[in-house]
């Protein structure tokens, strides 16, 4: 009989443990497949898999403000963010399994079952006491306790989670938003901007290809080769020489954009008003 | 029934009684903090560097005025008293807490005047964060002649956190603590004007190892409340003292809160984030995670080991020598082999790290005395010696590689002489205050029966002697590179960075007796508990 086992069993009835055993199994699973699963939305699923069982766990146990938290905050707030980020990167996007330093995921699989063994046998020996003291802070008064220990016993650190916060504001913003350095150009200097340069047409699109279609794939010229205008010139300073290039037999890669420059607002013309 | 009774206990909560004066050093820096978020919301750009500096400056000035006021209140250590536990138990007001406390502040208003240095027309932070490196609306931040003026209330954030750090009186006061002087650091790091690739990937490699790190406080502080049901330092150590059924539980909470604590301190075997993030972040930002940093964390590992764990010395001791020696002795050695000057200060940062633990190790007064005393002669050498690497550059920014520090003696024979007596601070020559403290702290670990300790850490300094004697001769005994770097004049700000680390150095080794008296007298009656 583990010590899991007497924390659901100290508390309540028989409803309970079965409660406890299905969902110890959901979670575990889900656990495991969240950590293998390449492909990060099904890890996101598996995610909110984990987090639903132990919160219904939570509420078995007698902890309702716990179980009620891990539903709105984790699984509503945090699991939609990773899923907003995952719809930033790309659904399909999958992790590179490739090791860039040698015998890195056998040591670290090593090194991880080593802790998990350790601590499993650690709390494994541990004689933990009953979970619930009788006449407790479980169940109906849960709520009321807390709130009691934070406003009392707690409300200094309570309190300092604002800097916290303050924090985490400030820095959202600055490492998210930018301030103009100068005036937003309007529809009519963009026009104007367009016909004075040297493509009033839209500029090309990226190419389409049986094998891959992307925003960094460049269009080919009708003479075969790649097209720097079909791509966005931050793409292609980023990739810099490293471009694809779709399909053998296609010669010449890209030559990176404004190389060793750090990209003059002179680089290119501007690509929002040629792509609306 | 239930609901009526839960009503009943409710009415019944009785005010939580806050001791608003001692904490207010705390109050203080923390509202600095939040003035300087005001003034990004509602003063012009152009004004707003002045508004910051006032208030930050100020802000660390009124600090530790209140926290000598602090300790000169009589009542505090009253009837041979340690101090008092304020805010419901939530923080410790004693000896060593408040030399600490004042360590950091003093820390904190040198790096500050790093941090505001732009004599040069130029801040050493980004002009726009969000702005990809290399882009073209990063080029125009840059020709604004911008930078993100936000750092100041950051690093009043992470000053406030890391002042609260070791003050902590329960284990979870002390992860709120640790998240907040972590979580502007993070940021910080990520704010260089220059090289910004290698500054965002600092940023992140600390972020990623960071969150990994206080994941495993964490799981210890859950051990340590299944272990005595409480989170509480005293009861915790009241705990360890009864209770022997669940031994286990303690053992692997004493384990994993250590590596917590000791991953913020940069101790072998979690160092491998320290000379990636020295080397990417603003060295303005290096000199203070460095320093003050380096102190908060040591305050708050010796609190838990003092308080908390300090009936089981026995068992986290040898522990404590296996980290101590390796610290010493991997720091020392890998530090010869690095060619970049911040990264060579980052491994000899983690080399210090090393000989402070062999104090630490000793758990007794005098151990903790000397602790504080290296600590803070530690943090004032380091902060100069960061601050004459802000002074060496070249057109690309700060010239950090070793070969352009070569001549340097020769061409301005002042900056390298400064560089090279922080130098032999480092190394422990007599006459420096590294002497005084290396002094200090192996003393007190051969007090402390550590005696094998004590004879690896001299052969550890002696390693380390020799790769900082190398830079000294590289500066002084070899031809100056054709291309290399051009010396600054240092503006106010860094010069006075410069002047006080210099300053301190010779002073407090000169006369070190004050400073180690005042920290023996605040070490004298331990933590409160």
């Amino acid at each position: 009989m583990n010590a899991a086992h007497v924390l659901a069993a100290s508390t309540v009835g028989a409803g309970a443990v079965v409660a406890f055993w299905i969902l110890a199994v959901i979670s575990v699973a889900a656990a495991l497949g969240l950590v293998l699963a390449p492909r990060a939305v099904h890890g996101a699923v598996l995610l909110a898999v984990v987090m639903l069982s132990l919160a219904v766990l939570y509420g078995v146990a007698g902890a309702p403000f716990l179980a009620f938290v891990q539903i709105i905050v984790y699984t509503g707030a945090v699991l939609m963010l990773f899923l907003f980020v995952l719809m930033i990167v790309g659904v399909s996007a999958a992790d590179s399994m490739r090791e860039t330093i040698r015998g890195q995921r056998l040591a670290a699989g090593l090194a991880g079952i080593g802790l998990l063994v350790l601590l499993a046998l650690v709390v494994g020996h541990a004689a933990i006491g009953p979970a619930a003291p009788a006449g407790s802070n479980y169940g109906v008064l849960n709520v009321q306790r807390l709130a009691q220990l934070i406003f009392t016993r707690y409300v200094f650190p309570f309190e300092l989670t604002s800097a916290l916060l303050i924090t985490a504001a400030l820095g959202a913003m600055v490492l998210a938003h930018r301030e103009r350095t100068s005036p937003k150009p309007s529809q009519r200097d963009l026009a104007r901007q367009r016909v004075r340069g040297d493509h009033p047409a839209p500029l090309p699109g990226p190419g389409v290809y049986a094998r891959g279609d992307a925003a960094d794939m460049p269009a080919l010229l009708p003479d075969g080769t790649p097209s720097p205008l079909s791509l966005n010139p931050v793409m292609a300073r980023r990739r810099g020489s490293a471009i694809r290039v779709p399909g053998p037999g296609v010669p010449a890669p890209l030559p990176p954009g404004e190389p060793g420059k750090d990209g003059g607002p002179d680089a290119e013309p501007d690509r929002e008003g040629a792509h609306p | 029934m239930t609901s009526l009774s839960g009503a009943l206990a409710a009415a019944t909560i009785t005010p939580p009684h806050i001791e608003y004066g001692q904490l207010s050093p705390l109050l203080v820096v923390f509202g600095a903090a939040v003035a300087g978020v005001l003034v990004e919301a509602f003063v012009p750009r152009e004004r707003r560097r002045a508004f910051h500096l006032v208030i930050a400056l100020g802000g660390l000035v009124a600090a530790f005025a209140l926290i000598i006021s602090v300790a000169a209140t009589p009542s505090l250590f009253a009837h041979g008293s340690p101090g008092h536990v304020v805010a419901m138990g939530a923080v410790g007001v004693d000896g060593p807490t408040l030399f600490i406390q004042g360590t950091i502040v003093v820390l904190a208003f040198v790096s500050v005047l790093l941090i505001a240095e732009s004599s040069h027309g130029v801040s050493p932070f980004a002009a726009q964060a969000a702005a990809v490196p290399g882009s073209a609306e990063e080029r125009e931040g840059l020709l604004r002649g911008i930078s993100h003026t936000e750092v100041y209330p950051l690093t009043l954030f992470a000053v406030g956190g890391m002042m609260l750090f070791p003050a902590a009186n329960d284990l979870l006061t002390m992860f709120v603590a640790l998240e907040v002087l972590s979580l502007p650091l993070y940021l910080l790091c990520g704010l260089a004007r220059r090289r910004r690739l290698i500054s965002q990937e600092a940023a992140m490699k600390y972020f990623l190892l960071g969150a990994f790190s206080s994941a495993f406080f964490l799981f210890g502080v859950a051990m340590l409340y299944g272990y005595s049901g409480s989170v509480s330092l005293s009861a915790i150590a009241a705990a360890a003292a009864t209770n022997v059924s669940s031994a286990t539980l303690l053992y692997a909470g004493i384990a994993l809160v250590g590596i917590g604590l000791l991953f913020k301190i940069g101790a072998v075997p979690f160092q491998s984030w320290k000379p990636d993030v020295y080397q990417g972040a603003p060295t303005a930002v290096t000199a203070l995670m460095a320093s003050c940093t380096v102190v908060s964390a040591f305050g708050g590992l010796l609190r838990v080991f003092y308080v908390a764990f300090g009936q089981l010395t026995w068992d986290w001791r040898p522990a404590m020598w296996g980290v101590a020696i390796l610290t010493m002795l991997a720091g020392a050695i890998i530090a010869i082999t690095q060619t970049d000057v911040k990264r060579m200060l980052a491994y000899s940062s983690i080399a210090h790290g090393g000989f402070v633990l062999t104090a630490v190790v000793a758990a007794t007064a005098a151990g903790l005395s000397a602790s504080l005393f290296y600590l803070a002669v530690y943090g004032l050498t380091t902060i100069g010696a960061f601050a004459v690497v802000t002074l060496v550059r070249d057109p690309a920014g700060e010239a950090n590689h070793l070969s352009k520090w070569a001549g340097l003696g020769k061409r301005s024979p002042w900056l390298a002489g400064v560089f090279a007596f922080f130098l032999l601070a480092f190394a422990g020559i007599p006459l420096t205050s590294g002497f005084a403290g290396k002094f200090a702290v192996f003393q007190a670990a051969a007090a402390g029966g550590a005696l094998p300790l004590v004879i690896i850490g001299v052969l550890a300094s002696a390693v380390a002697a020799f790769f900082y004697v190398r830079v000294i001769v590289l500066m002084f005994f070899s031809d100056p590179a054709p291309d290399g770097p051009t010396v600054v004049t240092p503006g106010l700000f860094t010069g006075a960075a410069v002047a006080v680390g210099a300053a301190a150095t010779l002073v407090f080794g000169i006369a070190p007796e004050p400073l180690l008296a005042l920290a023996s007298h605040a070490a004298a009656h331990l933590f409160v508990r």
